[in-house]
């Protein structure tokens, strides 16, 4: 994204509506190229009274901004818009968590911070070791050259996206030492990432993670998602 | 795509947010599902909801209801306030017979029991872990608290704390200024009433 320095009437009004606080006053207002993320959000929300913002398609790898950070923006190989998958959301159809299993997602950024590339690298090379297996229609595995390690492409890695969400799955038993990585590997980054943490209910209400998670000290969350199992067709053990 | 997870707050000041979702599976069932989206959105039309939104076309704030809840694909949002009117909507789309999945994310307790009154059972659940990494760049917890409520990050904190100053001074009200919010955030997730009630406290401060 760039601003018209010809028709920009330096107001300000535009300022509090960045993301990234990438937006600053010179003479005109004008973008920090470097942490703009491409996102939109200044262009959306109207608030130029001179119509000065301009998004133009960007080149490689700096196409990936917008990919990531523009929720309009539709990823080419999961024809989802956003930043990851369905995951959860249609589990009962799809089955990709089973009983027994768990589900994470790392969503690098959020809220609000954005991240580089290299930060999500380390991380999901430090959970590749802890055995993990990607989502492979995840647009963040679509950028590892080889998912056995988690190395991401090093063209990417410089890139400053609004968010990026590593997602993988494991058996449930495994999550002490999934999250003992995840932990570890967060002291190396330069951002924030959210924790998203996917289990089946059992048929009496009660969710396995629950117990689990408590005892390594990580409990779970007071609110959440709850998949209400209305899809249909059911997946093969979808009851 | 977990938009609709760690929406940050206390049980008291979250225990009137649940966000409704409805998604085909790609590849399985979304012949048809634009139809059936768009039959979501006019059931929970009926029960007031304080936001709709569908990716693309934007939500109520934004758009025309009857635009979005006409021409909704992909993906559709209804937002609403207390656990009971969740529960009656639930029970409707159980009797709808949609074929879509729901999700509702909201307090893990009052969504099990909506669940419970509608006759439906969760079938899967994703929890928030929080926030783990560089914590000391993240704004405030009141900030978060309205900030979270747009999982893809289009409500800036300093729009927050602009518009939170803007409600101090009596320039905005707390209602206009959680419309405005709201108008940023595509999908139709944001709840103006609980940011309506946290824009106010913040700027009684």
């Amino acid at each position: 994204m760039r601003i018209d320095s010809e028709t920009c009437i330096a107001c300000e009004l535009c300022l509090p509506y960045c993301p990234m606080g990438a937006i600053s006053m010179d003479d005109v207002a004008v973008i920090d190229q470097e942490e703009c993320v491409d996102c939109g959000v200044c262009l959306r929300s109207g608030v130029c009274p001179s119509d000065c913002f301009i998004e133009e398609a960007a080149p490689w790898p700096r196409s990936l901004r917008a990919t990531f950070s523009n929720p309009l923006t539709v990823h080419k190989e999961t024809r989802i818009a956003g930043r990851g998958t369905e995951e959860m959301k249609t589990n009962e159809v799809t089955g990709r968590f089973k009983r027994g299993w768990a589900g994470l997602g790392v969503e690098f950024g959020r809220p609000g911070i954005g991240t580089r590339f290299r930060d999500v690298d380390k991380v999901a090379q430090a959970l590749a070791k802890a055995g993990v297996e990607f989502e492979p229609m995840n647009p963040v595995t679509r950028l590892m050259v080889d998912q056995s390690t988690g190395k991401i492409n090093d063209e990417v890695l410089n890139e400053k996206v609004l968010s990026a969400i590593i997602e993988c799955r494991f058996p449930l038993e495994k999550a002490p030492a999934v999250l003992g990585a995840l932990k570890e590997a967060a002291k190396e980054i330069d951002t924030v990432f959210s924790v998203d943490f996917i289990n089946r209910v059992e048929p009496d209400d009660s969710v396995p993670a629950e117990r689990i998670l408590t005892e390594i000290g990580i409990p779970p969350s007071i609110n959440g998602k709850n998949n209400v199992g209305l899809g249909r067709p059911l997946a093969e053990g979808g009851d | 795509m977990t938009h609709t997870l760690h929406r940050k707050g206390t049980v008291e000041n979250l225990s009137d947010d649940y966000v409704l979702l409805c998604i085909p599976a790609k590849g399985i069932n979304e012949e048809g599902s634009p139809a059936k989206l768009q039959e979501f959105l006019r059931i929970a039309w009926g029960h007031n909801p304080v936001n709709i939104g569908s990716i693309v076309l934007g939500n109520m704030y934004s758009a025309e209801p009857e635009t979005i809840m006409a021409n909704a694909r992909e993906v559709a949002h209804a937002v609403f306030v207390d656990p009971q009117t969740v529960a009656e909507v639930l029970k409707e789309l159980k009797e709808a017979e949609l074929g879509m999945s729901v999700v509702v994310s909201g307090l893990f307790k009052a969504v099990s029991e909506c669940c419970h009154k509608a006759g439906l059972k969760r079938h899967t659940v994703n929890y928030s872990l929080g926030i783990w990494g560089k914590t000391e760049k993240l704004p405030s917890e009141e900030v978060l608290e309205v900030t979270t409520m747009c999982g893809h990050g289009m409500v800036s904190s300093s729009l927050v704390n602009f518009l939170a100053e803007e409600v101090k001074k009596g320039r905005k009200s707390a209602e206009d200024a959680a419309k405005e919010m709201a108008k940023q955030c595509v999908c139709g997730i944001f709840n103006p009433t609980r940011a309506a009630k946290l824009l106010t406290a913040m700027a009684a401060k």
